[in-house]
């Protein structure tokens, strides 16, 4: 195989059709970086799914008066509960150090209207069973005990952002797949317009016997290439949009929970190298078939 | 080197263009294939480079029964058989040796070869003075000899030529009927379907009649009617 011919044939195509190649690399382009940003949203609500279930997975708040007994009680019940591994006591002075330094490190105004008083010692339970039925029920069942002032469920948080974000992630998918078609049908129609102009020049290589490989790589070549710039243009957006996220997240006003939804440079890559993938699968194999539908091998 | 057996082509199960046509071509012979417009020459000529398939019969190629080739081997087949037509058929935007360099170029054929060998068919045909002009600068017989040239750049076994002096005045036909008597005198078999009465009565050489998909006549040293 001549590479000199193949690079050349390639690029005379790109040109000769340059609308609707910036229109296909185009389209490729925001499709996958739609489904890029999707992917991003699933990272991100695994990574803070993971976090929060390898740490506290709920709290119970005590009455600031409860008595001696009924600690006595609560910690009974907590040492006989099979569905509890462990469980830490924090006093109102842990507590109150752990707001102070977690939430509002530059405001010693804020920290010193806050006492001991305001913040409720509480006892801080890690479940034997990881997943949320089983720890809703054991949940449910120290929020009548006695001393008790709430139970909350780091589960209840994370839910909710789960939530919204899977109903903004599906419709951010649909989308991406959608125009992924789309890109597909306009690569498969800037090949069947260069072959088009090419016609002449196709029934020259059949009628001297040039193989049928030999006629449809240039074009198959010119899909692929339209696919992966596509994607890498999409690619650069995702990328792009992530360091957007961290430089928010990294702002003064977002809440520490959202942190927790950063997703780490691996993760980016490997999102980048799979819309490459897939942008040179659609370029080529929308190619592929514009090849075989309309060369008549 | 070409032989048909009880051949058949319908085309849309109507259209018959070929019926039970018979014949056997010998290596190095020259033949022409006579008969109106829709006589079925054009057909004859198809059937055997496979731009179209038989509906019954067999053809052979060098020896080989075409219909049983894997599609595959098709490209290779045809790099034995040259074709030239009516309307040339060359590429505009290419020069004269572009247009003949591509011929090789699409089949393989690395450089040296073709900085070499397309310079002396050009030269062959005559045409060593125009190497770089464009088609639509050439006059029609030029532009003949430029698609002669590509059809026997890679020498082939056999050269098709559907009505090539069709679109050309007699005196540049006899010119082009010369090239293609020398290229006959290297050993190549030459089948041409020709209108041209004048061409076929001087040349005398062997003449198939088709009338309606019939091979109607089939004679050595023959004259157009």
């Amino acid at each position: 195989m001549n590479f000199d011919y193949l690079f050349r044939e390639t690029g005379r195509n790109l040109r000769r059709n340059l609308t609707l190649t910036l229109a296909s690399v185009l389209t490729v382009a925001v499709s996958l970086s739609l489904l890029g940003v999707a992917l991003l949203l699933q990272k991100g609500v695994n990574n803070a799914t993971d976090r929060w279930e390898n740490g506290v997975e709920f709290i119970i708040w005590v009455q600031p008066d409860i008595s001696e007994n009924q600690r006595n009680l609560l910690e009974t019940d907590l040492n006989n509960s099979t569905g509890i591994a462990s469980y830490r006591f924090v006093s109102q002075e842990e507590a109150l150090q752990e707001f102070n330094e977690d939430y509002f490190p530059d405001n010693p105004e804020i920290t010193q209207l806050v006492t001991t008083d305001v913040i409720p010692s509480s006892y801080r339970v890690i479940p034997a069973q990881l997943n949320a039925e089983a720890i809703e029920i054991v949940a449910a069942g120290f929020e009548a005990k006695p001393g008790v002032k709430k139970v909350v469920r780091a589960t209840d948080e994370i839910s909710k952002i789960e939530t919204a974000t899977d109903v903004i992630r599906w419709v951010v998918l649909g989308a991406g797949i959608i125009l992924l078609a789309t890109g597909l049908l306009l690569i498969l129609n800037t090949i069947r317009m260069a072959m088009f102009a090419r016609r002449r020049e196709i029934e020259v290589m059949k009628l001297v016997g040039a193989t049928n490989w030999f006629i449809l790589i240039p074009f198959m070549l010119e899909g692929t290439f339209q696919g992966v710039v596509g994607a890498a243009l999409g690619t650069a957006s995702v990328y792009g949009a992530n360091r957007a996220f961290e430089e928010w997240l990294s702002s003064d006003n977002v809440l520490n929970i959202l942190q927790s939804f950063a997703v780490s440079s691996g993760d980016v890559w490997e999102i980048g190298f799979l819309l490459l993938g897939i942008g040179a699968l659609v370029g080529s194999v929308g190619s592929a078939i514009a090849a075989y539908r309309f060369l008549d091998v | 080197m070409i032989k048909l057996e009880d051949v058949t082509k319908v085309y849309k199960g109507e259209v018959l263009a070929l019926r039970d046509a018979s014949c056997d071509i010998q290596r190095g012979e020259f033949v022409f294939l006579v008969g109106q417009s829709g006589s079925g020459k054009s057909t004859f000529l198809r059937l055997l480079n496979k731009e179209e398939e038989p509906d019954s019969g067999r053809i052979y190629i060098a020896g080989k029964e075409i219909g049983l080739l894997n599609k595959w081997r098709v490209p290779h087949m045809r790099r034995q058989i040259g074709s030239i037509f009516q309307d040339f058929k060359l590429l505009p935007n290419k020069t004269v040796t572009q247009n003949v360099a591509f011929a090789l170029e699409v089949i393989g054929r690395p450089k040296h070869v073709i900085r070499d060998q397309v310079p002396a068919i050009l030269e062959l045909v005559g045409l060593q003075e125009k190497t770089h002009r464009f088609p639509h600068e050439l006059s029609g017989g030029e532009q003949q000899r430029v698609s002669i040239a590509r059809a026997f750049v890679n020498r082939p076994l056999i050269l098709l030529a559907d009505e090539p002096t069709g679109n050309l005045d007699p005196s540049t036909s006899v010119g082009i009927m010369r090239l293609l008597e020398r290229i006959n005198e290297t050993g190549t078999t030459v089948v041409m379907a020709t209108h041209d009465r004048g061409i076929v009565d001087t040349m005398r050489r062997r003449v198939i009649e088709l009338n309606d998909g019939e091979i109607v006549r089939d004679q050595a040293r023959g004259v157009y009617e």
